[in-house]
């Protein structure tokens, strides 16, 4: 990433693939500060807040949605083409999202069950993470992602500098915020110390364990986590819990795949990919 | 007696307690006796001098601080039981209102809260400003503070308090806080004080001391102002069945505890034990999560983050609770000094109860038991410590302090006023504008650099010049891409000088080898400069480059005149030459092979990255130099650059405030080993 030109507009485009548009939806939530946004970017393209499509290109493309059918797959590498800073924005776009769970079971199979006519389907066997076809430059993570985070990435590009964003576990927000640990004081089962935060450690603030929607924070050992976890509970129970919209990050996929927990055959991902990304050194 | 009159120092009761002798207290120190009804009348006076009052209270399933302003607030009749990596509130069979252990907080969120305000730093067109954030924090009483937790505080005062640099929004806070501690008549078997020697009997460090019996407290003063509240309370001269019972429980608890944790020569025991294989097996369990050391008392480390608008016009900064276990904790441009989870925990625990002592002169462990009770997957540091630490060897004398910086806690504003293009990528920055102080820093030393919405950077002083000082920068990221972009008339902020500084006085009348590579040189030029302003001080001064390719090398032309003008010998190796260079391709040891000279009485100063500095020590050795006489700087994350913040920690070493130059004799172990 280059400093623009002080008086230059930076282009903006937002595109959406396999996903709920939750994450578009956290620009229009940055509200007081979404007046400095558009002063500074021409949003060319934002499905949730106008019906204007660009052709590009792009200075920046925030790209929302795992890539799950053929033309998904086509359209991804078009749009790498027209963009000098690609950003996935969401759990979906970095790692598949709660849609990459089909990724453990049988896509034909179920397909089949579903639908009367499972030919007029048209969608790939797996869901998977924009990474997997195209560089990435920068991913946002969470379901969905924290509008302070899209900020700070929008004042990184407008400044030319690194995005300033923590990397740390849920746990360090909890903490910060004098929440008292749900998994210590009462047992609940919660994914933040192997999480990234983010989120400010929103569930645990509310009495609940994190569901990880961040995805595995550097160095997350998900493994001592889960075996913690075994104690009184069914391997596949503690399978469930990292089955989540982050279920397809390792090493949380290796925990799914190994433990169970995805509703139909725990055979193991359709499509065993490069195995472990920031993996322990053990 | 009634509320609001002081108690009669001269009474029967009073008199008879001293005759006593069982506690050797002044008669306006006590023991009083404060019955359990009128509790109220304390906090009711903390807040009548305008206090809030912090006290332990239930809330979402365990006993938590928070404000309070009755006694029915108080967790009364609960307990608890703890164990690693559980904690579960119970029902004690009787009413006491303090029957319960240490809490998930402790009292640091006080007095060093999660997040602090700052500056406010603004940038107009080529003009920065910084605006420090006001301290201005609210008085405080804090009701219930164990021997432990009071422990914890004095650590903290000496971390933050103690040294030539200190916190002042720390200091506030600490002075607005008055301290009702409380002795403890429980434990849990997290608990252990006893080896630490912190409790559970308070010994000092309070305004009001309680000890809790069943129809009411105990009551000391610590301080005057303690003192002169307990004067304003209904109470009356405790008596001996009252003082015995007191000190009975507190003995109680101590017997409960017993030893857990045998510290005699514990220092020394786990310093030899770097090497040990159960660092890893611990990092299969950790979870890097920093549960552990947030929930500790005394950890005190911190970042800086900044929030900026979309111009880079304003950007607040604000200091939250960082920890040695995060990703970018100890990460520099070219990586990370602590990538492996086993390099975390053994920072973390060998700072705990090793080279805390060589710091700050005591442990950084209390005993409260926090980390073992709040680690998710419990973790035990007691256990831990006695399967890696065996017997003993001798401590080594805490490092001497630099002379203080001119502007070590806040920006300073300086100009550019002129920029040089070094290499492709590294340019010189000069500055005007300066603090004079500025310009009286010494060789090697450095300065914090940041312009708003950027992260502030450690970069060393390449030149102190009449008025201003010069600044080498590599564009090794963003960050230093900007500085060097910024242009001549603009603003940024600095701090500094800071650390030490290269020890020239110890080369005078010994030769002087100077090594380096790379952008190294830049923190060396100012030592150069002071060679040649008094060069007959010197026997023969021998300088040693390395750089990438010829396009490379820093300061090219003046590497020319001063082997010119007969001030040094100067040697140049390149790893890649191209067809402008006629010397020597090579690693910059190799340098040394074509030379016959001896280093047994000679000084060495030696710049580069670590593991050309390792290399270089070896061949020095090969030449007769001890370790006394080899001085290398040392690159590590910096945040505050004054050793409060805890990101360079290297060993028993800051090494912003103990270095970045060094004796290698007083590096020891850590130089050169991989993680930490």
């Amino acid at each position: 990433m280059t400093a623009p030109v002080a008086t230059g507009r930076l282009s903006v485009g937002i595109v959406k693939f396999a996903s709920c548009d939750g994450c578009q939806l956290s620009l229009l939530d940055l509200e007081d500060e979404l007046l400095e946004v558009v002063g500074k970017f021409d949003i060319v393209e934002f499905p949730e807040a106008s019906s204007v499509r660009s052709s590009g290109p792009y200075d920046v493309l925030l790209v929302e949605g795992s890539i799950s059918t053929e033309d998904q797959r086509r359209e991804i590498a078009e749009l790498r083409g027209k963009a000098k800073t690609l950003v996935t924005i969401g759990a979906c776009a970095s790692y598949g999202g709660i849609q990459a769970l089909r990724n453990w079971v049988d896509h034909d199979a179920v397909r089949a069950a579903v639908y009367a006519h499972p030919e007029y389907i048209e969608s790939l066997a797996t869901a998977t993470p924009v990474r997997e076809h195209v560089k990435v430059d920068a991913e946002l993570h969470g379901c969905p992602i924290n509008q302070d985070q899209l900020r700070e990435l929008l004042a990184s590009v407008a400044l030319g500098r690194r995005p300033q964003i923590r990397e740390e576990a849920v746990c360090l927000d909890c903490k910060r915020r004098g929440n008292v640990c749900v998994l210590v004081a009462s047992g609940m089962p919660c994914l933040g110390p192997v999480t990234q935060g983010g989120c400010g450690a929103l569930c645990p603030t509310y009495g609940r364990g994190c569901y990880g929607c961040f995805g595995p924070k550097e160095l997350a050992n998900a493994r001592s986590l889960a075996d913690s976890f075994l104690d009184g509970r069914e391997a596949a129970d503690v399978g469930r819990l990292f089955a989540g919209f982050t279920a397809y990050a390792e090493p949380f996929r290796s925990i799914v795949t190994e433990f169970g927990g995805t509703r139909m055959d725990p055979a193991g991902p359709a499509t065993p990919t490069a195995a472990s990304e920031g993996g322990n050194d053990r | 007696m009634v509320a609001g009159t002081p108690p009669d120092v001269s009474g029967p009761d009073a008199a008879r307690s001293i005759e006593l002798a069982i506690a050797p207290a002044t008669p306006r120190s006590g023991p009083w006796f404060l019955l359990r009804a009128n509790l109220q009348v304390l906090i009711d006076e903390l807040r009548a001098d305008g206090r809030r009052v912090i006290g332990p209270t239930v809330a979402d399933g365990a006993i938590v601080l928070d404000e309070i302003t009755t006694v029915a607030e108080l967790p009364e009749g609960w307990g608890d039981r703890q164990e690693a990596g559980q904690y579960r509130l119970e029902r004690r069979r009787d009413r006491k209102l303090f029957g319960f252990n240490n809490g998930p907080a402790s009292w640091k969120r006080f007095t060093f809260p999660p997040v602090v305000p700052l500056n406010v730093g603004r940038r107009e067109g080529r003009a920065v400003t910084f605006e420090p954030a006001a301290v201005d924090p609210p008085r405080l009483a804090f009701l219930g503070v164990r021997g432990c937790e009071l422990a914890a505080l004095g650590i903290q005062d000496r971390v933050f308090l103690g040294g030539p640099y200190t916190d002042e929004d720390y200091r506030a806070r600490r002075a607005a806080a008055f301290v009702v501690a409380v002795n403890c008549t429980t434990a849990a078997p997290t608990c252990f004080c006893t080896s630490m020697g912190t409790g559970p009997e308070i010994r000092g460090g309070h305004d009001l001391v309680l000890t809790e019996l069943d129809e009411g407290f105990l009551v000391r003063a610590g301080s005057e102002a303690g003192a002169d509240l307990l004067a304003r309370l209904p109470v009356k001269a405790a008596d001996a069945g009252q003082i015995f019972r007191a000190a009975e429980a507190i003995g109680k608890v101590a017997a409960t505890i017993g030893d857990p944790l045998p510290t005699a020569g514990l220092h020394d025991r786990l310093l030899v034990q770097f090497d040990s294989p159960r660092w890893a097996e611990i990092a299969e369990r950790c979870l890097m999560c920093a549960n552990c050391s947030m929930v500790c008392p005394t950890c005190f480390c911190s970042s800086v983050t900044q929030k900026s608008d979309l111009d880079g016009h304003v950007s607040t900064s604000e200091r939250v609770w960082d920890f040695c276990f995060t990703a970018s904790f100890a990460r520099v441009a070219g990586g990370n000094f602590r990538n492996r989870p086993r390099d975390r925990y053994r920072q973390w625990l060998t700072h705990k109860f090793a080279t805390w002592i060589d710091q700050f002169g005591t442990f950084g462990c209390v005993g409260c038991g926090r980390c073992i009770a709040w680690c998710p997957v419990g973790i035990d540091v007691r256990e831990e410590l006695m399967a890696i630490a065996p017997p003993l060897e001798t401590r080594r004398e805490p490092a001497e302090h630099p002379p203080a910086a001119a502007s070590p806690t806040e920006y300073a504003t300086a100009r550019i006023e002129a920029v040089r293009t070094e290499t492709a990528d590294v340019s010189t920055l000069v500055l005007g504008g300066l603090d004079p102080a500025f310009v009286t820093g010494r060789s090697g030393q450095f300065a914090m650099v940041t312009v708003p919405a950027y992260p502030p950077l450690p970069i060393s002083i390449s030149r102190y010049l009449r008025e201003g000082i010069e600044l080498t920068i590599r564009a090794a990221g963003p960050a230093t891409a900007m500085l060097i972009g910024l242009g001549v008339g603009a603003e940024l902020g600095v701090r500094g000088p800071l650390g030490t500084g290269w020890p020239l006085e110890r080369a005078v009348g010994r030769d002087i080898v100077i090594v380096t590579g790379g952008i190294g040189l830049a923190p060396l030029r100012p030592l150069v400069d002071a060679i040649r302003a008094q060069r007959e001080r010197f026997g023969a001064v021998r300088l040693y480059y390395g750089a990438r390719t010829p396009a490379d090398m820093l300061y090219r032309h003046e590497l020319e005149s001063w082997a010119a003008d007969g001030s040094m010998d100067v040697a140049l190796t390149v790893d890649r030459a191209d067809e402008s260079w006629h010397g020597p391709v090579g690693v910059v040891t190799h340098l040394f092979d074509r030379t016959t000279w001896d280093g047994s009485r000679a000084v060495a100063f030696v710049c580069g990255p670590e593991r050309m500095m390792q290399a270089t020590v070896d061949s020095l050795e090969e030449r007769g130099f001890s370790h006394d006489r080899i001085f290398v700087t040392l690159e590590r994350h910096m945040e505050c650059g004054i050793g409060l913040c805890g990101h360079c920690q290297m060993g028993s070493l800051f090494v912003c405030k103990d270095g970045p130059v060094f004796a290698l004799c007083d590096l020891g172990q850590v130089f050169g080993r991989e993680g930490i």
